[in-house]
């Protein structure tokens, strides 16, 4: 029986072996120093995040987010602009701006942060990235110890809301770019990274703002939601940014802080206005701007993660929340207007007809975004109870699809409407008569015409009350209709302090993230 | 003689390879192509921000995403045949470089799955064959059943919560390639392996135990132990080794699912990442990485196939 001990030992040896390794586990080695762990499911090259460079494409969300780079200027939860490297700023004539610096800053590699500094970095901005070129427009710097003006080549009203975004990172330049890590000005310093994995950070013993709580800080890229869920419950990590919705529930308990805001994140349909789609009738636009259950969605199949949208941009900004005029949900009123439009259903199917016409909507949308396949569900569960047939095209072909005007009625998406805080960007990119997304050729003269005055005017309250005039006209005119609004969260254990969510989603890892 | 035959088998093996790695391009090339989006706009999609046309329209023309379907496949083919694989769409990496990079993980999740595969597969197996119809077998044979039941993804979620979240030994988030952030990975995957390697190594053993020749050294006096080690298992092994390099070819390519839940940064992980990102230069080079372990383990196993049986080196069926 000799070949039976041999099995059993053989066995014995295999299953021990696997075990002592788990048992040497020891993930709670410290060597004294307060540390956390962020796992991120965002930090990664797939979101243009492949290092801390704000120069190189969308890497600024990341400098800014984990506290190596600060800009001139910050947002506050409403959107609001605030000093920070800038301590004031003057709007000389349209072309000029004249900012004052913080003269007790010094970057992470010993300069001091001047105008010469700032010059340089923002020279090399906007040579090395596009996008902030296009939206900076400057034409020249001047540097005067710590005055800095900035030279627009055309009027620039939101000049400095784009100075906030986070490609607006004040860093040294002189100290390079070595792996994608730069010297900033913020609360910790990069020490090393590899994109796709993780980037390691230690605390800025020089910050301006105050020693920072933590010695260490690394962020884990987790690109799987169910693994950061497991990963922040066996305290692997200690803080959360981007789990997916379904894990929520494990967390909501005293055993860890959920910090959630509203973001302008909207989720919004626009209509087509081409000549043979059903949503070239006014009626039909009014009777889906009124069919659309956005408390439901909100509550029932998002789980409450959301905020229901009135107009183009959620609560806070002083153009933002209940002060435009939407259509509320309202079945029989829609029944009304269509029928009062002419579409009847004369055939006893359920769906409305005119002329010979079924009142089918072609509704594209897309899967990359988990709320829009459940939007598109849920408006053709309510859209049928008036005599309408949604059809669903849920496509990662979207962008081609929606190139095609007869191929859809309503194009339902996913887009952050306000990114800097000012109203402009949306309806230059998605409701003027030239705007780069109107690909429903959506046309309105007035809106047209008080977008003119917008992109000449400076004064914040006026612009203010241009954009809620432009958001009004939209509405009145069923051109979109804006769902709901993303509430952001961040999931950390209990004994993780300020850990907190902002309206922007920049400022993850500030001086004060502790852990007690 | 026979090495010459061998070696003439393998090389015109590898001359099949030439039509099947065009073959197998094409038709990646072509079902990414028809899935519709394309890096560029993957990418700024994942951030909800609208960009100016103009921008995304340079970004596409200098990744030549502008061109046609047949453009796009003879420029890249071109270039492949001249030694250059392209940079991936998504990190602007040399494609090459990164696949090398991250194959040693993929390289070390294969050997250590493997090996533990055989350490639980043989064992349980032969002791299956051997208290055939008993308890044990039973047992084991459950065990086996449920193993092969249950997806990759479900016994990676499950070894997750009981030996990371509750029993806290193991990490469930990998910090490179060490030997304590692989033992939930080759777990996962040695799980199910196992369950069905169990299973065949019991029916070979079943089979080769009930042949006249064990029943004659019996009645010669030779030992079970002997019987089973000298020659019941090396006629096992033959089936055993086929099952084994088809594995091989399959955890070589990397086992997608498991080394993504991991996070664990091997080929596998990378294909899905491409794959998502419509990254065509990268998921190029890891369907031609496929197709040619494939091919080469297949090849491997027939020509040790070849000399392990002597039935089959010399031409008859044994009988």
């Amino acid at each position: 029986m000799k070949w039976k001990k041999l099995l059993a030992a053989t066995l014995a040896l295999g299953i021990s072996a696997v075990v002592m390794a788990g048992c040497g586990s020891d993930k709670a080695a410290s060597n004294g120093e307060k540390a956390l762990v962020i796992g991120d499911t965002t930090f990664n090259s797939s979101n243009e995040e492949p290092d801390v460079n704000p120069h190189n494409a969308y890497a600024g969300w990341a400098c800014i987010r984990y506290g190596i780079g600060e800009t001139l200027i910050k947002y506050s939860d409403k959107m609001e602009l605030q000093p920070w490297l800038a301590t004031k700023w003057e709007n000389v004539d349209e072309f000029t701006w004249k900012f004052t610096l913080r003269d007790d800053v010094t970057f992470s590699s010993g300069r001091k942060m001047d105008a010469a500094a700032v010059k340089q970095c923002l020279e090399h901005l906007i040579a090395n990235n596009k996008r902030a070129a296009q939206d900076l427009k400057i034409a020249a710097i001047e540097a005067n110890g710590q005055e800095l003006i900035i030279k627009t080549t055309e009027p620039r009203p939101a000049l400095l809301n784009y100075l906030g975004d986070p490609y607006g990172c004040i860093i040294d330049v002189d100290a390079g770019f070595e792996q994608g890590i730069v010297a900033g000005t913020g609360p910790y310093i990069a020490t090393d990274i590899k994109t796709d994995d993780h980037l390691v950070l230690k605390k800025n013993e020089h910050y301006w703002g105050g020693t920072p709580k933590l010695d260490k800080i690394t962020i884990r890229t987790i690109t799987d939601g169910n693994t950061l869920s497991s990963a922040l419950q066996s305290g692997e990590v200690q803080a959360a940014y981007g789990m997916a919705y379904e894990s929520y529930p494990l967390f909501k308990n005293d055993k860890y802080n959920i910090s959630q805001i509203s973001t302008s994140r909207c989720f919004f349909g626009k209509m087509n206005f081409d000549p043979d789609s059903v949503c070239a009738d006014p009626a039909v636009r009014q009777a889906i701007a009124m069919g659309i259950d956005k408390e439901n969605f909100v509550a029932k199949l998002l789980d409450g993660n959301g905020f229901p949208a009135n107009g183009v941009f959620p609560a806070g900004p002083a153009f933002g929340g209940d002060k435009v005029k939407a259509e509320k949900f309202d079945l029989d009123g829609a029944k009304k207007v269509l029928e009062a439009a002419g579409w009847v259903d004369t055939d006893g199917d359920g769906i409305r007809e005119k002329n010979g016409k079924k009142l089918v909507i072609k509704w594209l949308t897309y899967p990359s975004r988990q709320e829009l396949p459940l939007l598109a569900e849920s408006a053709q569960a309510t859209l049928k109870e008036i005599g309408m047939q949604v059809e669903i095209n849920n496509t990662a072909d979207n962008n081609q699809v929606v190139k095609d005007t007869k191929a859809w009625d309503v194009y339902a998406m996913a887009n952050v409407q306000a990114p800097t805080g000012d109203p402009e960007y949306w309806f230059t990119v998605f409701a003027t008569s030239n705007a780069t997304k109107n690909q429903g050729k959506y046309r309105s003269a007035r809106l047209d015409a008080l977008e003119n005055q917008l992109s000449r005017e400076f004064d914040p309250a006026k612009r203010a009350q241009l954009a809620l005039d432009m958001q009004q006209v939209v509405l009145d005119d069923h051109a979109f209709v804006f769902c709901s609004f993303l509430k952001m969260s961040m999931i950390s254990k209990a004994n993780v302090k300020n850990y907190t969510s902002h309206a922007c989603d920049y400022y993850q890892v500030t001086a004060d993230l502790d852990v007690e | 003689m026979g090495a010459i035959t061998s070696m003439n088998y393998a090389f015109k093996r590898l001359i099949q390879l030439i039509p099947i790695l065009f073959g197998i391009t094409f038709l990646s090339f072509l079902l990414m192509y028809m899935a519709g989006s394309d890096a560029v706009t993957e990418m700024y999609s994942n951030r909800g921000v609208e960009v100016a046309q103009e921008i995304i329209d340079e970004r596409k023309a200098a990744l030549g995403l502008n061109l046609s379907f047949g453009e796009q496949y003879i420029n890249w083919l071109w270039a492949m045949l001249h030694g250059d694989m392209g940079v991936s769409f998504v990190t602007g990496e040399n494609v090459l470089k990164a696949f090398l990079r991250k194959l040693p993980a993929t390289l070390m999740l294969t050997g250590l799955s493997i090996a533990l595969t055989l350490l639980i597969s043989l064992p349980c197996g032969i002791l299956a064959a051997i208290r055939h119809d008993r308890g044990i077998d039973l047992i084991l044979r459950f065990g086996s059943f449920m193993g092969n039941a249950m997806p990759n993804f479900f016994v990676a979620m499950l070894l997750m919560e009981f030996l990371g979240i509750q029993l806290g030994l193991l990490p469930v988030i990998s910090s490179g390639t060490d030997f304590e952030s692989a033992l939930l990975p080759t777990l996962t995957l040695a799980i199910a392996m196992s369950a069905k390697y169990m299973r065949q190594v019991r029916s070979a053993v079943l089979e080769e135990l009930g042949k006249d020749y064990v029943l004659g050294a019996k009645a010669r006096g030779i030992s079970d132990s002997v019987i089973l080690w000298k020659n019941v298992m090396k006629a096992a092994m033959l089936t055993i080794m086929t099952l084994l390099a088809l594995s091989i070819g399959s955890l070589l390519g990397g086992t997608a699912i498991v080394e993504s839940i991991f996070m664990w940064d091997g080929v596998g992980k990378l294909a899905v990442d491409a794959i998502n990102m419509r990254d065509y230069p990268m998921i190029q080079a890891y369907v031609m990485w496929m197709a040619i372990i494939y091919v080469l383990v297949n090849l491997v196993a027939d020509l040790l196939y070849h000399e392990l049986d002597p039935r089959i080196r010399l031409g008859v069926n044994g009988k």
